[in-house]
Protein backbone atom coordinates (compact mmCIF):
# COMPACT_ATOMS: atom_id res chain seq x y z
CA UNK A 1 0.00 0.00 0.00
CA UNK A 2 1.20 3.56 -0.74
CA UNK A 3 2.31 5.77 2.03
CA UNK A 4 -0.60 8.10 2.93
CA UNK A 5 -0.01 12.00 1.61
CA UNK A 6 1.10 14.21 4.29
CA UNK A 7 -2.03 15.82 3.74
CA UNK A 8 -5.34 15.03 2.86
CA UNK A 9 -8.51 16.98 2.64
CA UNK A 10 -11.41 14.72 1.43
CA UNK A 11 -14.85 16.13 1.22
CA UNK A 12 -14.12 18.82 4.07
CA UNK A 13 -17.19 21.16 4.99
CA UNK A 14 -16.91 22.87 7.63
CA UNK A 15 -20.07 25.12 8.53
CA UNK A 16 -20.28 28.38 11.55
CA UNK A 17 -23.73 28.76 12.66
CA UNK A 18 -25.45 29.49 9.08
CA UNK A 19 -22.33 30.50 7.66
CA UNK A 20 -20.24 28.16 5.31
CA UNK A 21 -16.65 28.27 5.65
CA UNK A 22 -15.56 25.45 3.71
CA UNK A 23 -17.74 23.63 1.26
CA UNK A 24 -16.99 20.26 0.28
CA UNK A 25 -12.85 20.92 0.08
CA UNK A 26 -10.78 17.57 -1.40
CA UNK A 27 -7.26 18.01 -2.22
CA UNK A 28 -3.92 16.23 -1.69
CA UNK A 29 -0.85 17.32 -1.52
CA UNK A 30 2.88 15.30 -2.55
CA UNK A 31 5.61 15.06 -0.09
CA UNK A 32 9.20 16.93 -0.23
CA UNK A 33 7.13 20.03 -2.04
CA UNK A 34 6.36 23.13 -1.46
CA UNK A 35 2.55 23.71 -2.01
CA UNK A 36 0.97 27.57 -1.71
CA UNK A 37 -3.09 27.59 -0.57
CA UNK A 38 -4.10 30.47 -2.17
CA UNK A 39 -7.08 32.53 -1.85
CA UNK A 40 -8.20 35.87 -0.93
CA UNK A 41 -8.69 37.08 3.04
CA UNK A 42 -12.07 34.91 3.86
CA UNK A 43 -11.78 32.20 1.35
CA UNK A 44 -11.40 29.38 3.77
CA UNK A 45 -7.99 28.76 3.97
CA UNK A 46 -7.65 29.61 8.06
CA UNK A 47 -10.50 27.27 8.92
CA UNK A 48 -8.89 24.41 6.10
CA UNK A 49 -6.10 24.40 8.17
CA UNK A 50 -7.17 24.52 11.15
CA UNK A 51 -8.81 21.39 10.67
CA UNK A 52 -6.53 19.95 9.58
CA UNK A 53 -4.43 20.73 12.58
CA UNK A 54 -7.33 19.21 14.81
CA UNK A 55 -8.00 23.31 16.03
CA UNK A 56 -11.76 23.28 14.42
CA UNK A 57 -14.33 20.10 14.38
CA UNK A 58 -15.06 19.34 10.73
CA UNK A 59 -19.22 19.50 9.55
CA UNK A 60 -18.60 16.71 7.60
CA UNK A 61 -15.85 15.27 5.49
CA UNK A 62 -11.78 14.67 6.80
CA UNK A 63 -8.95 16.41 7.48
CA UNK A 64 -5.84 13.91 7.69
CA UNK A 65 -2.43 14.24 8.25
CA UNK A 66 -0.56 11.27 6.90
CA UNK A 67 -3.67 9.57 6.40
CA UNK A 68 -4.92 10.38 9.88
CA UNK A 69 -6.89 13.04 11.85
CA UNK A 70 -4.36 15.15 13.75
CA UNK A 71 -5.87 14.42 17.15
CA UNK A 72 -4.89 10.41 16.18
CA UNK A 73 -1.04 11.51 15.86
CA UNK A 74 1.20 10.11 17.97
CA UNK A 75 3.36 12.54 18.47
CA UNK A 76 1.96 15.50 16.59
CA UNK A 77 5.18 18.00 17.37
CA UNK A 78 7.63 15.63 15.48
CA UNK A 79 5.42 15.14 12.54
CA UNK A 80 3.77 18.53 11.67
CA UNK A 81 5.01 21.92 12.43
CA UNK A 82 2.59 24.59 12.74
CA UNK A 83 2.51 28.12 12.21
CA UNK A 84 -0.57 30.01 13.31
CA UNK A 85 -1.22 33.68 13.59
CA UNK A 86 2.17 36.03 14.91
CA UNK A 87 0.24 37.09 17.81
CA UNK A 88 -0.47 33.67 19.76
CA UNK A 89 2.22 34.52 22.52
CA UNK A 90 1.61 35.59 26.34
CA UNK A 91 3.59 39.19 25.89
CA UNK A 92 4.94 38.64 29.58
CA UNK A 93 6.74 35.49 28.85
CA UNK A 94 10.57 36.06 26.77
CA UNK A 95 10.93 34.06 23.88
CA UNK A 96 12.60 31.60 25.36
CA UNK A 97 10.61 30.10 28.06
CA UNK A 98 7.96 30.11 25.05
CA UNK A 99 9.48 27.46 24.01
CA UNK A 100 10.98 25.85 26.90
CA UNK A 101 6.76 25.60 27.99
CA UNK A 102 6.12 23.82 24.19
CA UNK A 103 8.81 21.41 24.75
CA UNK A 104 8.14 20.17 28.04
CA UNK A 105 4.41 19.28 26.50
CA UNK A 106 6.26 17.63 23.74
CA UNK A 107 9.02 15.97 25.83
CA UNK A 108 11.46 17.44 23.65
CA UNK A 109 14.94 17.93 25.20
CA UNK A 110 15.26 21.48 27.05
CA UNK A 111 18.65 21.60 24.54
CA UNK A 112 16.18 21.63 21.45
CA UNK A 113 15.29 25.37 22.14
CA UNK A 114 18.78 27.04 22.39
CA UNK A 115 19.10 24.79 18.72
CA UNK A 116 15.73 26.38 17.23
CA UNK A 117 16.14 29.85 18.30
CA UNK A 118 19.82 29.88 16.57
CA UNK A 119 17.67 28.20 13.85
CA UNK A 120 15.65 31.68 13.48
CA UNK A 121 18.39 34.26 14.22
CA UNK A 122 16.58 34.87 17.46
CA UNK A 123 18.92 33.49 20.07
CA UNK A 124 20.75 37.09 21.36
CA UNK A 125 16.51 37.83 21.57
CA UNK A 126 15.34 34.74 23.67
CA UNK A 127 15.47 36.12 26.98
CA UNK A 128 13.05 38.99 26.15
CA UNK A 129 9.54 38.92 26.92
CA UNK A 130 7.84 38.63 23.76
CA UNK A 131 5.30 41.60 24.18
CA UNK A 132 8.87 43.63 23.00
CA UNK A 133 9.05 41.41 19.57
CA UNK A 134 8.57 43.12 16.52
CA UNK A 135 5.96 41.06 14.24
CA UNK A 136 9.07 39.51 12.34
CA UNK A 137 10.40 38.68 15.71
CA UNK A 138 7.32 36.78 16.57
CA UNK A 139 6.79 35.27 13.13
CA UNK A 140 10.53 33.36 13.66
CA UNK A 141 9.69 32.50 17.17
CA UNK A 142 6.67 30.90 15.56
CA UNK A 143 8.93 29.28 13.64
CA UNK A 144 11.04 28.08 16.02
CA UNK A 145 8.00 26.63 17.50
CA UNK A 146 7.43 24.86 14.91
CA UNK A 147 10.96 23.47 14.37
CA UNK A 148 11.06 21.99 18.27
CA UNK A 149 9.90 18.56 17.19
CA UNK A 150 12.14 18.53 13.65
CA UNK A 151 9.11 17.87 12.24
CA UNK A 152 8.56 16.76 8.36
CA UNK A 153 6.08 18.84 7.54
CA UNK A 154 5.33 22.57 7.96
CA UNK A 155 2.01 24.06 7.95
CA UNK A 156 2.11 27.91 7.69
CA UNK A 157 -0.70 30.34 7.78
CA UNK A 158 -0.22 33.49 6.32
CA UNK A 159 3.51 33.61 7.34
CA UNK A 160 4.25 36.59 5.63
CA UNK A 161 1.58 38.96 6.76
CA UNK A 162 3.40 42.13 8.37
CA UNK A 163 6.86 40.74 8.23
CA UNK A 164 9.36 43.58 5.88
CA UNK A 165 10.94 42.47 2.92
CA UNK A 166 13.86 40.84 4.51
CA UNK A 167 11.84 38.72 7.16
CA UNK A 168 10.10 37.65 4.21
CA UNK A 169 13.33 36.95 2.26
CA UNK A 170 14.66 34.72 5.39
CA UNK A 171 11.21 33.33 5.30
CA UNK A 172 11.55 31.85 1.62
CA UNK A 173 15.15 30.72 2.07
CA UNK A 174 14.14 29.07 4.92
CA UNK A 175 11.36 27.20 3.50
CA UNK A 176 13.31 26.26 0.32
CA UNK A 177 16.00 24.76 2.16
CA UNK A 178 13.64 22.88 4.04
CA UNK A 179 11.88 21.58 1.19
CA UNK A 180 15.16 21.07 -0.90
CA UNK A 181 15.96 18.51 2.36
CA UNK A 182 13.04 16.58 1.56
CA UNK A 183 10.33 18.66 3.93
CA UNK A 184 6.82 19.41 2.52
CA UNK A 185 5.54 22.62 3.46
CA UNK A 186 1.84 23.68 3.23
CA UNK A 187 1.74 27.60 3.06
CA UNK A 188 -0.99 29.69 2.81
CA UNK A 189 -1.17 33.38 1.43
CA UNK A 190 -4.03 35.25 -0.39
CA UNK A 191 -0.91 37.40 -2.20
CA UNK A 192 -0.01 35.15 -4.94
CA UNK A 193 3.35 37.52 -5.39
CA UNK A 194 4.61 35.92 -2.42
CA UNK A 195 3.84 32.58 -3.22
CA UNK A 196 5.25 32.56 -6.57
CA UNK A 197 8.55 32.83 -6.00
CA UNK A 198 8.50 29.92 -3.41
CA UNK A 199 5.52 27.28 -4.39
CA UNK A 200 6.19 24.26 -6.76
CA UNK A 201 2.59 24.18 -7.19
CA UNK A 202 -0.93 25.99 -5.56
CA UNK A 203 -4.21 24.62 -4.21
CA UNK A 204 -6.57 27.63 -4.78
CA UNK A 205 -9.74 27.96 -2.92
CA UNK A 206 -12.66 30.97 -3.62
CA UNK A 207 -15.71 31.37 -1.56
CA UNK A 208 -14.85 28.12 0.11
CA UNK A 209 -14.52 25.81 -2.85
CA UNK A 210 -11.74 24.45 -4.60
CA UNK A 211 -11.10 26.23 -7.65
CA UNK A 212 -7.84 25.02 -9.16
CA UNK A 213 -4.70 22.63 -7.88
CA UNK A 214 -2.06 22.60 -10.34
CA UNK A 215 1.74 23.11 -11.00
CA UNK A 216 2.46 27.30 -10.51
CA UNK A 217 3.76 26.90 -14.00
CA UNK A 218 0.61 26.16 -15.16
CA UNK A 219 -1.21 28.77 -12.82
CA UNK A 220 1.46 31.30 -14.41
CA UNK A 221 1.25 30.65 -17.64
CA UNK A 222 -2.84 30.81 -17.35
CA UNK A 223 -2.76 34.51 -15.18
CA UNK A 224 0.26 35.68 -17.56
CA UNK A 225 -0.70 39.79 -17.64
CA UNK A 226 0.93 41.67 -20.00
CA UNK A 227 3.98 44.80 -19.46
CA UNK A 228 4.21 47.54 -18.19
CA UNK A 229 5.94 50.50 -19.53
CA UNK A 230 7.23 54.15 -18.97
CA UNK A 231 8.69 56.58 -21.59
CA UNK A 232 9.25 60.60 -21.48
CA UNK A 233 8.00 59.57 -24.97
CA UNK A 234 4.58 57.43 -24.24
CA UNK A 235 2.64 58.85 -27.16
CA UNK A 236 5.14 57.66 -29.84
CA UNK A 237 5.72 54.36 -28.44
CA UNK A 238 2.29 53.67 -28.49
CA UNK A 239 1.95 55.09 -32.04
CA UNK A 240 5.33 52.42 -32.30
CA UNK A 241 3.33 50.00 -30.84
CA UNK A 242 -0.12 50.27 -32.76
CA UNK A 243 1.84 49.80 -35.86
CA UNK A 244 3.30 46.45 -35.02
CA UNK A 245 -0.21 45.27 -34.07
CA UNK A 246 -0.04 45.31 -30.51
CA UNK A 247 -2.54 47.22 -28.21
CA UNK A 248 -1.47 49.93 -25.40
CA UNK A 249 -3.02 51.74 -22.87
CA UNK A 250 -2.38 54.39 -21.53
CA UNK A 251 -1.72 55.09 -17.26
CA UNK A 252 0.02 57.34 -14.96
CA UNK A 253 2.55 59.39 -15.49
CA UNK A 254 4.07 58.68 -18.82
CA UNK A 255 3.22 54.55 -18.19
CA UNK A 256 1.75 52.31 -20.32
CA UNK A 257 0.34 48.86 -20.15
CA UNK A 258 0.62 46.85 -22.92
CA UNK A 259 -0.48 43.35 -24.45
CA UNK A 260 2.37 41.88 -25.00
CA UNK A 261 5.55 40.42 -23.61
CA UNK A 262 8.27 43.03 -22.47
CA UNK A 263 10.88 41.63 -25.36
CA UNK A 264 8.67 42.72 -28.09
CA UNK A 265 7.89 45.94 -26.56
CA UNK A 266 11.85 46.70 -26.11
CA UNK A 267 12.27 45.75 -29.37
CA UNK A 268 9.52 48.22 -30.78
CA UNK A 269 10.60 50.91 -28.51
CA UNK A 270 14.70 50.37 -29.14
CA UNK A 271 13.41 50.27 -33.24
CA UNK A 272 11.15 53.59 -32.77
CA UNK A 273 14.34 55.04 -31.02
CA UNK A 274 12.45 55.59 -27.93
CA UNK A 275 14.04 56.25 -24.87
CA UNK A 276 12.21 53.77 -21.22
CA UNK A 277 12.61 54.63 -17.66
CA UNK A 278 10.81 51.35 -17.04
CA UNK A 279 10.00 47.48 -18.66
CA UNK A 280 8.57 45.07 -16.26
CA UNK A 281 6.29 41.90 -16.70
CA UNK A 282 2.95 43.13 -15.36
CA UNK A 283 2.35 40.87 -12.28
CA UNK A 284 -1.25 38.71 -12.52
CA UNK A 285 -2.59 39.71 -9.19
CA UNK A 286 -4.58 37.19 -7.41
CA UNK A 287 -7.69 38.80 -8.23
CA UNK A 288 -7.06 38.52 -11.77
CA UNK A 289 -6.07 35.08 -11.94
CA UNK A 290 -9.46 34.72 -9.82
CA UNK A 291 -11.62 36.47 -12.16
CA UNK A 292 -9.63 34.35 -15.26
CA UNK A 293 -10.25 31.09 -12.78
CA UNK A 294 -13.25 31.49 -11.90
CA UNK A 295 -14.26 32.70 -15.80
CA UNK A 296 -13.25 29.21 -16.98
CA UNK A 297 -16.11 27.53 -14.48
CA UNK A 298 -19.44 26.27 -15.50
CA UNK A 299 -21.63 27.65 -13.22
CA UNK B 1 0.66 12.95 31.88
CA UNK B 2 3.41 14.00 33.53
CA UNK B 3 4.71 16.31 30.82
CA UNK B 4 1.59 18.32 30.45
CA UNK B 5 1.71 19.21 34.01
CA UNK B 6 5.11 19.69 34.10
CA UNK B 7 4.29 22.10 31.29
CA UNK B 8 1.64 24.07 32.89
CA UNK B 9 3.80 24.52 35.68
CA UNK B 10 6.40 26.14 33.50
CA UNK B 11 3.55 28.37 31.79
CA UNK B 12 2.90 29.46 35.84
CA UNK B 13 6.65 29.98 36.81
CA UNK B 14 7.54 32.18 33.19
CA UNK B 15 4.67 34.58 33.80
CA UNK B 16 4.01 37.39 37.07
CA UNK B 17 1.11 35.67 37.60
CA UNK B 18 2.24 34.10 40.76
CA UNK B 19 3.88 37.24 41.96
CA UNK B 20 1.09 39.15 41.89
CA UNK B 21 -1.37 37.18 43.53
CA UNK B 22 0.93 36.36 45.98
CA UNK B 23 1.30 40.14 46.15
CA UNK B 24 -2.53 40.62 46.40
CA UNK B 25 -2.42 37.47 49.60
CA UNK B 26 0.15 40.26 51.33
CA UNK B 27 -1.67 43.10 51.25
CA UNK B 28 -4.88 41.25 53.03
CA UNK B 29 -3.60 39.22 55.01
CA UNK B 30 -1.10 42.35 56.49
CA UNK B 31 -3.69 44.47 56.55
CA UNK B 32 -6.47 42.05 58.12
CA UNK B 33 -3.71 40.61 60.81
CA UNK B 34 -2.53 43.92 61.47
CA UNK B 35 -6.21 45.57 61.75
CA UNK B 36 -7.26 43.18 64.39
CA UNK B 37 -3.44 42.56 65.90
CA UNK B 38 -3.56 46.05 66.73
CA UNK B 39 -7.20 46.81 67.54
CA UNK B 40 -8.50 43.69 69.61
CA UNK B 41 -8.13 43.94 73.60
CA UNK B 42 -5.35 42.22 75.46
CA UNK B 43 -7.91 39.84 76.74
CA UNK B 44 -9.35 38.93 73.38
CA UNK B 45 -6.72 38.91 72.03
CA UNK B 46 -4.60 36.27 74.77
CA UNK B 47 -7.55 33.51 73.88
CA UNK B 48 -6.20 30.83 71.89
CA UNK B 49 -9.58 30.84 69.58
CA UNK B 50 -8.57 34.35 68.95
CA UNK B 51 -5.00 33.50 67.54
CA UNK B 52 -6.53 30.86 65.55
CA UNK B 53 -9.21 33.13 63.92
CA UNK B 54 -6.03 35.81 62.94
CA UNK B 55 -4.61 32.63 60.99
CA UNK B 56 -7.98 31.76 60.02
CA UNK B 57 -7.19 35.22 57.70
CA UNK B 58 -5.05 32.74 55.57
CA UNK B 59 -8.17 31.58 53.87
CA UNK B 60 -8.53 34.32 51.63
CA UNK B 61 -5.98 32.32 49.85
CA UNK B 62 -8.81 29.95 48.16
CA UNK B 63 -10.42 32.97 47.27
CA UNK B 64 -6.97 33.83 44.81
CA UNK B 65 -6.63 30.09 44.22
CA UNK B 66 -10.30 30.74 42.44
CA UNK B 67 -8.93 33.12 40.43
CA UNK B 68 -5.85 31.48 39.64
CA UNK B 69 -7.50 28.47 38.62
CA UNK B 70 -9.70 31.11 36.32
CA UNK B 71 -6.69 32.79 34.69
CA UNK B 72 -4.59 29.36 33.97
CA UNK B 73 -7.46 28.16 31.81
CA UNK B 74 -8.71 31.69 30.66
CA UNK B 75 -5.67 33.25 29.66
CA UNK B 76 -4.56 31.07 26.70
CA UNK B 77 -7.79 32.14 24.86
CA UNK B 78 -6.77 35.39 25.93
CA UNK B 79 -3.60 35.06 24.61
CA UNK B 80 -4.27 33.15 21.73
CA UNK B 81 -1.70 30.37 22.74
CA UNK B 82 -4.79 27.64 23.41
CA UNK B 83 -4.08 26.89 19.78
CA UNK B 84 -0.54 26.06 20.00
CA UNK B 85 -1.30 24.29 23.06
CA UNK B 86 -3.67 21.83 21.77
CA UNK B 87 -1.22 21.94 18.34
CA UNK B 88 1.33 19.93 20.77
CA UNK B 89 -0.97 18.34 22.65
CA UNK B 90 -4.40 17.52 20.70
CA UNK B 91 -5.99 15.37 23.28
CA UNK B 92 -7.79 18.15 25.06
CA UNK B 93 -8.72 16.11 27.82
CA UNK B 94 -5.51 15.79 29.06
CA UNK B 95 -4.75 19.51 28.69
CA UNK B 96 -7.66 20.28 31.14
CA UNK B 97 -6.75 17.58 33.35
CA UNK B 98 -3.08 18.70 33.73
CA UNK B 99 -4.52 22.42 34.48
CA UNK B 100 -6.38 21.36 37.34
CA UNK B 101 -3.36 19.49 38.76
CA UNK B 102 -0.97 22.40 38.26
CA UNK B 103 -3.86 24.80 40.13
CA UNK B 104 -4.55 22.85 42.72
CA UNK B 105 -0.37 22.43 43.34
CA UNK B 106 -0.21 25.87 43.04
CA UNK B 107 -3.40 26.79 44.89
CA UNK B 108 -2.10 24.51 47.98
CA UNK B 109 1.26 26.60 47.48
CA UNK B 110 -0.44 29.67 47.76
CA UNK B 111 -2.06 28.79 50.82
CA UNK B 112 0.82 27.78 52.50
CA UNK B 113 2.26 31.01 51.97
CA UNK B 114 -0.74 32.89 53.34
CA UNK B 115 -0.70 30.45 56.28
CA UNK B 116 3.01 31.11 57.10
CA UNK B 117 2.58 34.73 56.61
CA UNK B 118 -0.39 35.11 58.48
CA UNK B 119 1.43 33.28 61.65
CA UNK B 120 4.60 35.84 61.01
CA UNK B 121 2.54 38.55 61.27
CA UNK B 122 0.17 37.36 64.05
CA UNK B 123 3.52 36.06 66.13
CA UNK B 124 5.39 39.80 65.72
CA UNK B 125 1.94 41.68 67.08
CA UNK B 126 1.40 39.00 70.31
CA UNK B 127 5.31 39.56 70.78
CA UNK B 128 4.51 43.35 69.79
CA UNK B 129 1.80 43.47 72.80
CA UNK B 130 3.40 41.29 75.23
CA UNK B 131 0.41 39.08 74.45
CA UNK B 132 1.21 35.16 75.40
CA UNK B 133 1.20 32.97 72.53
CA UNK B 134 -0.85 30.48 70.95
CA UNK B 135 0.31 29.74 67.87
CA UNK B 136 2.00 26.59 68.05
CA UNK B 137 -1.00 24.56 68.93
CA UNK B 138 -2.45 21.77 67.28
CA UNK B 139 -5.31 24.03 65.72
CA UNK B 140 -3.18 26.00 63.90
CA UNK B 141 -1.76 23.42 62.47
CA UNK B 142 -4.84 21.18 61.31
CA UNK B 143 -5.78 24.82 60.16
CA UNK B 144 -2.78 24.38 57.50
CA UNK B 145 -4.06 21.15 56.43
CA UNK B 146 -7.75 22.69 55.65
CA UNK B 147 -6.18 25.77 53.84
CA UNK B 148 -4.38 23.25 51.62
CA UNK B 149 -7.14 20.98 50.65
CA UNK B 150 -9.86 24.62 50.39
CA UNK B 151 -7.37 26.33 48.20
CA UNK B 152 -6.51 22.61 46.00
CA UNK B 153 -10.39 22.48 45.75
CA UNK B 154 -10.66 26.18 44.69
CA UNK B 155 -7.46 26.17 42.09
CA UNK B 156 -9.68 23.29 40.27
CA UNK B 157 -13.00 24.41 40.17
CA UNK B 158 -11.86 27.77 39.08
CA UNK B 159 -10.39 25.88 36.01
CA UNK B 160 -13.17 23.97 35.64
CA UNK B 161 -15.27 27.00 35.52
CA UNK B 162 -12.61 28.97 33.70
CA UNK B 163 -12.90 26.22 30.76
CA UNK B 164 -17.10 26.57 30.83
CA UNK B 165 -17.27 30.44 30.04
CA UNK B 166 -13.38 30.91 28.44
CA UNK B 167 -13.47 34.62 28.66
CA UNK B 168 -11.24 35.72 31.77
CA UNK B 169 -12.97 38.77 33.02
CA UNK B 170 -16.33 37.42 32.55
CA UNK B 171 -15.60 34.19 34.35
CA UNK B 172 -14.10 36.28 37.73
CA UNK B 173 -17.01 38.60 37.26
CA UNK B 174 -19.55 35.80 37.52
CA UNK B 175 -17.41 34.38 40.27
CA UNK B 176 -16.86 37.16 42.41
CA UNK B 177 -20.99 37.64 41.81
CA UNK B 178 -21.85 34.56 42.72
CA UNK B 179 -20.09 34.62 46.40
CA UNK B 180 -21.26 37.52 47.00
CA UNK B 181 -24.89 37.35 45.87
CA UNK B 182 -25.60 33.60 45.16
CA UNK B 183 -24.54 32.21 48.60
CA UNK B 184 -26.44 34.68 50.43
CA UNK B 185 -29.92 34.04 48.21
CA UNK B 186 -29.06 30.23 48.69
CA UNK B 187 -29.32 31.40 52.48
CA UNK B 188 -32.76 32.87 52.66
CA UNK B 189 -33.92 29.05 51.51
CA UNK B 190 -31.58 27.96 54.23
CA UNK B 191 -29.64 25.59 51.84
CA UNK B 192 -26.50 27.70 52.35
CA UNK B 193 -24.37 25.50 53.53
CA UNK B 194 -24.13 22.98 50.74
CA UNK B 195 -22.96 26.08 48.35
CA UNK B 196 -19.77 26.30 46.83
CA UNK B 197 -18.43 28.97 48.76
CA UNK B 198 -19.81 28.12 52.19
CA UNK B 199 -18.38 24.14 51.65
CA UNK B 200 -15.01 25.69 51.04
CA UNK B 201 -15.30 27.83 53.72
CA UNK B 202 -15.91 24.76 55.92
CA UNK B 203 -12.93 22.78 54.46
CA UNK B 204 -10.33 25.66 54.94
CA UNK B 205 -11.59 25.88 58.51
CA UNK B 206 -11.03 22.38 59.17
CA UNK B 207 -14.11 22.04 61.30
CA UNK B 208 -13.70 24.72 63.42
CA UNK B 209 -16.71 27.18 62.59
CA UNK B 210 -14.36 29.99 63.47
CA UNK B 211 -16.92 32.19 61.35
CA UNK B 212 -19.62 30.92 64.03
CA UNK B 213 -21.50 30.57 60.10
CA UNK B 214 -24.15 27.16 60.03
CA UNK B 215 -21.50 24.91 57.85
CA UNK B 216 -20.80 21.12 57.32
CA UNK B 217 -18.63 19.48 59.23
CA UNK B 218 -15.17 18.91 57.58
CA UNK B 219 -15.21 15.70 55.93
CA UNK B 220 -18.85 16.37 54.37
CA UNK B 221 -17.41 19.28 53.53
CA UNK B 222 -14.22 17.99 51.44
CA UNK B 223 -16.49 15.41 49.88
CA UNK B 224 -18.83 17.85 48.52
CA UNK B 225 -16.25 20.01 47.41
CA UNK B 226 -14.21 16.68 45.84
CA UNK B 227 -17.95 16.75 44.01
CA UNK B 228 -18.21 20.13 42.72
CA UNK B 229 -14.35 20.05 41.38
CA UNK B 230 -14.93 17.37 39.81
CA UNK B 231 -18.32 18.42 38.56
CA UNK B 232 -16.72 21.85 37.13
CA UNK B 233 -13.69 20.03 35.74
CA UNK B 234 -16.00 17.67 33.64
CA UNK B 235 -18.29 20.30 32.65
CA UNK B 236 -15.37 22.56 31.46
CA UNK B 237 -13.66 19.45 29.47
CA UNK B 238 -16.67 19.10 27.73
CA UNK B 239 -16.94 22.25 26.77
CA UNK B 240 -13.25 22.40 25.69
CA UNK B 241 -13.50 19.54 23.80
CA UNK B 242 -16.44 20.21 21.76
CA UNK B 243 -15.30 24.10 20.72
CA UNK B 244 -13.41 25.29 17.49
CA UNK B 245 -10.27 26.78 18.22
CA UNK B 246 -10.65 29.85 15.74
Amino acid sequence: MAAAPPIEVRGLTKRFGSTTAVADLSFAIPPGRITGFLGPNGAGKTTTLRALLGLVRPTSGDALVNGVPYRKLADPARTVGAVLEASSFHPGRSGRNHLRVLAAAAAIPQARVGEVLEDVELAGAGGRRVGGYSLGMRQRLSVAGALLGSPRLLVLDEPANGLDPEGIRWLRNFLRSFADEGGTVFISSHVLAEVAQLADEVVIIHRSRLIAHEPLETLTARAAGGTVVRSPDAERLRQGLAEAGVEAAAGDGGSLRVAAEPEQVGEVAAAAGVVLHELRREEASLEEVFLELTAEEPK
Amino acid sequence: MTRLVHAELLKLRTTRLLLWLALMIVALIGLIVSLNGGERSFDDLARASSQRDLITTAAISALIALILGIVVSTAEYAHGTIGGTFLVSPVRERVVAAKVFAAMLSGAVLAAFAWALALALAAVWLAVRSVPSHLLSHDIFTLLLGLLAASALTGAIGVGFGAILRRQTAAIVVALVWLLVGEPLMAVAGKQRYAPGHVVVAVAEAGHQASGGDLLAFWPALLLGLGYAALFAVAGTLVVVRSDVT
